[in-house]
């Protein structure tokens, strides 16, 4: 600790390659810092779970056409091949898809009239199936029964009067209650049209992964009669690879007055709900390592030559009784400092790129403990960065000060 | 040719002023051979410095050639470098990644000669010095006499009229510094006037004219064969 | 002296070859990224219509719910158009050009019996989408105002979906069955991929352009569904087809052509007239706010280049700037190993300018270096963005020679101005003090 007072005069003699270090170390350090509290995040976004059985579980479309093409019968057939294939857990017919990018939003509100707000919700429409085959639990109130079903025509703007609710929706709805109590109560869409919950499930999430409302969704008890539809399919597990060709091959050849397309698992859905903030973390890590990488050559770099330049002083050192772990403490405690600098303006530069992203980009504020980890990873770098020319100037040898050039 | 009146040099650091040089009278005439002699920390180097204008001074008057230069800027003061002096030192300060051709030729582009100019005076410099076989050589393949030989070349091929020489075989064994010294001889025989900071007596009696250095001043001369007016005695 | 001091340079760069290496790697992964990250940006933010993007306005009028702004944040009036009101603008006729759209798909049944029908993607719109737009024709042209008018079965169809259903040749005149419908072939566009696809950005910016273009009014007469995004804010009075084309959900664009400031206040003036006629009639409880925007305005309000670009440019900025500092550092060492042959040039006569140009000459040279390395970087990394992020970005992911130009010219002026304060200390040595042996 001794040393510290003439390493610091040192240092401050030769003040530009540490403030060059220094701020080196300090960008790497918001860079870093800010790139990992993006990845956590994207990945926390990434780990969040539809509700669907995901791994097992498929949909696929079918669309009609021409003049004979009746989507009532179509519909009504296909179900019934479908849940009779030997693997399939079930199968329903549904209007969209969580987490795939594309479905229906309305508006539930507890009071009717048109100046009252209501909060966004998923719609999907399924028959009483569609606990099942969406893989989701009744946990409070009941689901829906086969008479509950209605069809719906197309461009109808009626609603049916009974409607299951996920729990994070009846949360929103209802703060001030508890959410198994709400089973029963009316609730209101296209401002004044009653739905009664029946039912609350435990988890369904949005087609649209990038909601602020993810988690809010209900069931609406309905079957449709649209030329253009979907199915969704459950299967055993292991089963869902197998039985893709075949459901395709057997809906394609059922009915030749439609088209049928958009086969894909959930798991492909998922993959391109979340594309972009996989690249994100894929390439904001790339980024971090090269940073790194970039970061401690430099220090490597302009260690070398700092020793390089002081080979006579450190021969002298040696001369006059220096050990050679004095040597290496020597350049490993000026390292030492200007990153101390460095990681301290750092955290002051982290704090500021992060409070410009929350107010740009929307982004959440990050957690305090990110900052001395950072700092301390970043020490470490360093340390580690300075420990090869530390231990090449400790490998001096005394006897460089009595020579000349 | 060179006359320097009253000069003063002064290095200050936060704590200590050193006084290089304190009233530093001296007049060398065109065609002479001077050797400048004195203890370490004397002043010799500082002079020789401000001689060839990489210094500038505090006080007094140099006149190089006529001309007073204190007042000169960066540019003139190397251009006059560029063209009227020459310098060796008592390490050689070749470049070691330029060949014996690039070397001498350093001068030579600052001049702005064209190239078969610079061609012709590259090859006529590194053959008075007996180096012309070599010219594709780097410097490290050569031998501590034959680098200094280059940097004379190096300081001749721009044709000064003055040559400044810090201990130029300093670094040379004695069989070589004798004949570095003769070469030295012979270009002041040809007409060129030099000047030499050396610390070794017996290369000074080589010289036409010593000097020697106490201090910061001019304490005591005498010329080799000639006496001279007491004009440094102040 | 240029070329001299660009062999010095060589020279010199040779004589260190791994602190030589380290700065042309420290610019070239800098660049690299910069560049990756500007080509993105900058082909997210450019200009799909450079010719006539001052011209061409979005129209928005405020039909919106009377208890809750379209957007709370910006008061922004909605992004799109009800059916209403685009037919009603389209018949007032008030701008020199003008053409309402909306997207929708249908089934194609291929003339040739053995092709499976297809799902293709449609672009309803009026006649003047093709010359405002200037699309190109491979065969035939755009139908005519008539057919607009008299809802005829027309059709305009992209080159790919005339090579895929008639093989390639010039289909104009034969017919085609979509929707269950027979359509008489007008036009073949050529290619055409504006990017961003401006015209319709709210059902995705950056994606391919619809498949086939048909009369706008069809979508009554052959009830085509609603493709892209549909927005509601009441729900529509009665059942059917009709009942929902009347509401006021929103699903349709339009575009207008304004060649001068004079018309655009002159169609301003209509709307806010248009507004008021719907007001007496019941309609557009909102304050008055309508809105004409170019394109370059309506990219701009639709943020319709991605945050996570922007983000990622600014983080490549930022490291760039690390390499830089960097390579300052390395060039203060590498500089500073040069001050015996700095001293050795002053003694010779070398100016401080002299020898400023000279070392400029040789961080030049590692900048350009550095520049060409970023930009095969670049291109690496634009690959990786490809693969990352899927088809979608194809369009916007490949180099140009303006950006070429950008990359060497940024390589360039960052190590220039890295290489400044190095040159400008080794040039400040006292050469007498580099001179003396030590």
């Amino acid at each position: 600790m001794l040393e510290i007072g003439p390493i610091f005069r040192a240092l401050m003699r030769n003040k530009v390659g540490a403030v060059l270090i220094a701020i080196q170390i300090a960008i790497t350090m918001t860079i870093i810092v800010n790139s990992v509290f993006m990845i956590v995040e994207r990945n926390e976004k990434m780990q969040r779970q539809s509700g669907l059985d995901e791994a097992n579980t498929f949909h696929i479309s079918s669309v009609g056409f021409g003049e004979g093409f009746n989507p009532r019968s179509t519909v009504e057939a296909d179900l019934a091949q479908l849940r009779a294939l030997p693997g399939v857990v079930d199968a329903i017919q549904i209007n969209a898809l969580p987490i795939s990018g594309g479905g229906w939003s309305m508006g539930l509100q507890t009071e009717p009239g048109a100046e009252h707000d209501g909060t966004g919700v998923a719609v999907y429409m399924v028959d009483e199936h569609g606990i099942n085959a969406l893989d989701v639990e009744v946990i409070a109130g009941e689901n829906f029964a086969p008479s509950d079903i209605r069809w719906r025509a197309s461009r109808s703007p009626t609603w049916p009067n009974k409607v299951i609710l996920t729990k994070a929706m009846v949360e929103k709805l209802f703060p001030d209650s508890p959410w198994a109590d709400a089973v029963g109560k009316t609730v209101y869409i296209n401002d004044n049209d009653p739905m009664i919950i029946s039912g609350i499930i435990d988890k369904l999430q949005a087609p649209w992964v990038g909601w602020d409302n993810v988690e809010n969704a209900m069931l609406s008890p309905e079957r449709m009669e649209f030329t253009a539809t979907r199915y969704l399919i459950r299967t055993q597990p292991g089963q869902r690879d197998r039985l893709m060709p075949e459901v395709e091959e057997m809906l394609a050849s059922s009915n030749k007055q439609r088209v049928i397309r958009g086969m894909r698992t959930v798991e492909e859905d998922r993959e391109r709900s979340y594309r972009g903030d996989s690249a994100m973390i894929k390439i904001l890590t790339t980024v971090m390592v090269i940073l790194t990488i970039v970061t401690a050559l430099g220090i490597v770099g302009l260690a070398s030559f700092s020793v390089n330049r002081r080979r006579k002083q450190i021969g002298t050192r040696r001369a006059l009784g220096a050990s050679q772990g004095a040597i290496l403490r020597y350049f490993m405690l000026e390292n030492f400092l200007i990153s101390s600098v460095g990681v301290v303006l750092g955290a002051g530069l982290t704090i500021g790129l992060n409070i410009l992203l929350v107010n740009t980009f929307e982004m959440n504020p990050m957690n305090w403990y990110y900052i001395p980890i950072g700092m301390l990873v970043l020490w470490l770098v360093g340390q580690v960065a300075v420990y090869g020319p530390a231990r090449r100037a400790a490998g001096i040898a005394p006897a460089t000060a009595t020579r000349t050039v | 040719m060179l006359v320097m009146n009253d000069i003063k040099k002064v290095f200050r650091t936060d704590l200590v002023e050193t006084h290089a040089l304190r009233d530093f009278n001296l007049q060398v005439d065109e065609g002479d051979f001077v050797a400048v002699t004195g203890p370490s920390g004397s002043g010799k180097t500082t002079f020789l410095n401000i001689a060839g204008l990489l210094e500038t001074f505090e006080g007094g008057q140099y006149l190089l050639d006529g001309q007073d230069v204190s007042q000169l800027n960066d540019k003139a003061r190397s251009q006059l470098r560029n063209e009227k002096i020459g310098f060796i030192f008592q390490s050689f300060n070749l470049i070691p990644d330029l060949d014996l051709f690039d070397n001498v030729d350093v001068p030579l582009r600052y001049r702005g000669f064209n190239a078969a100019e610079r061609k012709r005076r590259i090859e006529s410099a590194l053959e008075m010095v007996g180096l012309a076989n070599r010219m594709k050589h780097l410097p490290a393949q050569l031998s501590g006499g034959q680098q200094q030989r280059v940097a004379i070349a190096r300081a001749l091929a721009g044709e000064p009229r003055f040559l400044l020489a810090d201990e130029p075989t300093g670094n040379l064994d004695t069989k070589m510094a004798h004949s570095v010294m003769e070469l030295l001889k012979e270009i002041n025989q040809a007409g060129t006037t030099i000047v030499m900071v050396t610390h070794d007596p017996s290369l000074a009696r080589d010289a036409k004219r010593n000097i020697y250095v106490r201090d910061g001043k001019v304490s005591e001369l005498h010329s080799v064969g000639q006496e001279l007016p007491d004009a440094a005695n102040a | 002296m240029f070329s001299y001091y660009l062999r010095l340079a060589f020279k010199s760069l040779r004589r260190n070859p791994i602190l030589s290496a380290l700065m042309v790697a420290a610019i070239a992964l800098g660049i690299g990224s910069s560049m990756t990250t500007i080509t993105v940006n900058y082909l997210m933010s450019a200009d799909p219509i450079p010719e006539k993007s001052d011209q061409l306005y979005y129209v928005q009028v405020d039909s919106w719910d009377p208890n809750n702004p379209y957007d709370d944040e910006s008061n922004d009036p909605p992004n799109q158009l009800t059916w209403t009101d685009a037919t009603n603008l389209m018949r007032a006729k008030q701008a020199p050009a003008q053409t309402a759209m909306a997207k929708s798909g249908g089934i194609i049944e291929p003339v040739n019996q053995d092709d499976k029908p297809f799902e293709a993607s449609i672009r309803l719109a009026f006649n003047d989408f093709f010359s405002m737009f200037n699309v190109p024709f491979l065969y035939g042209n755009a139908w005519s105002d008539v057919a607009d008018d008299e809802r005829q079965q027309v059709i305009v169809l992209t080159r790919a979906i005339n090579d895929k259903v008639f093989g390639g040749e010039n289909s104009v005149g034969r017919s085609m069955v979509m929707a269950g419908k027979t359509f008489r072939v007008v036009g073949v566009m050529d290619n055409w991929q504006p990017t961003p696809k401006f015209y319709d950005v709210n059902n995705g910016a950056f994606d391919e352009v619809e498949e086939v273009y048909m009369p706008f009014y069809l979508k009554e007469e052959l009830e085509l569904p609603n493709w892209g995004n549909t927005n509601c804010w009441k729900s529509p009075e009665g059942e059917g087809f009709k009942a929902f084309l009347q509401s006021e959900c929103i699903n349709f664009q339009m575009w207008v052509e304004l060649p001068t400031q004079a018309d655009k206040a002159d169609y301003l003036a209509f709307l806010d007239n248009y507004a008021q006629e719907q007001k007496a009639l019941g309609r557009f409880p909102r304050p008055l706010n309508n809105r004409l925007s170019n394109v370059m305005e309506w990219m701009e309000n639709q943020q319709v280049v991605a945050d996570d670009a922007r983000m990622m440019m600014w983080l490549s900025f930022m490291f760039l700037a690390v390499c830089l500092l960097n390579t300052i550092g390395l060039l203060l060492a590498k500089f500073t190993g040069k001050s015996a042959e700095i001293g050795l040039r002053r003694a010779v006569g070398a100016s401080k300018g002299d020898l400023f140009a000279q070392h400029l000459v040789e961080t030049g040279l590692i900048g350009v270096l550095g520049g060409l390395f970023g930009l095969g970087l670049a291109l690496l990394g634009l690959e990786g963005i490809k693969s990352l992020y899927g088809n979608f970005v194809d369009n916007l992911a490949s180099l140009d020679i303006t950006l070429v130009i950008v990359g060497l010219l940024l390589a360039l002026v960052s190590s220039i101005a890295a290489g400044l304060y190095p040159t400008w200390r080794a040039c400040n040595i006292a050469p007498s003090s580099q001179l003396k042996s030590q």
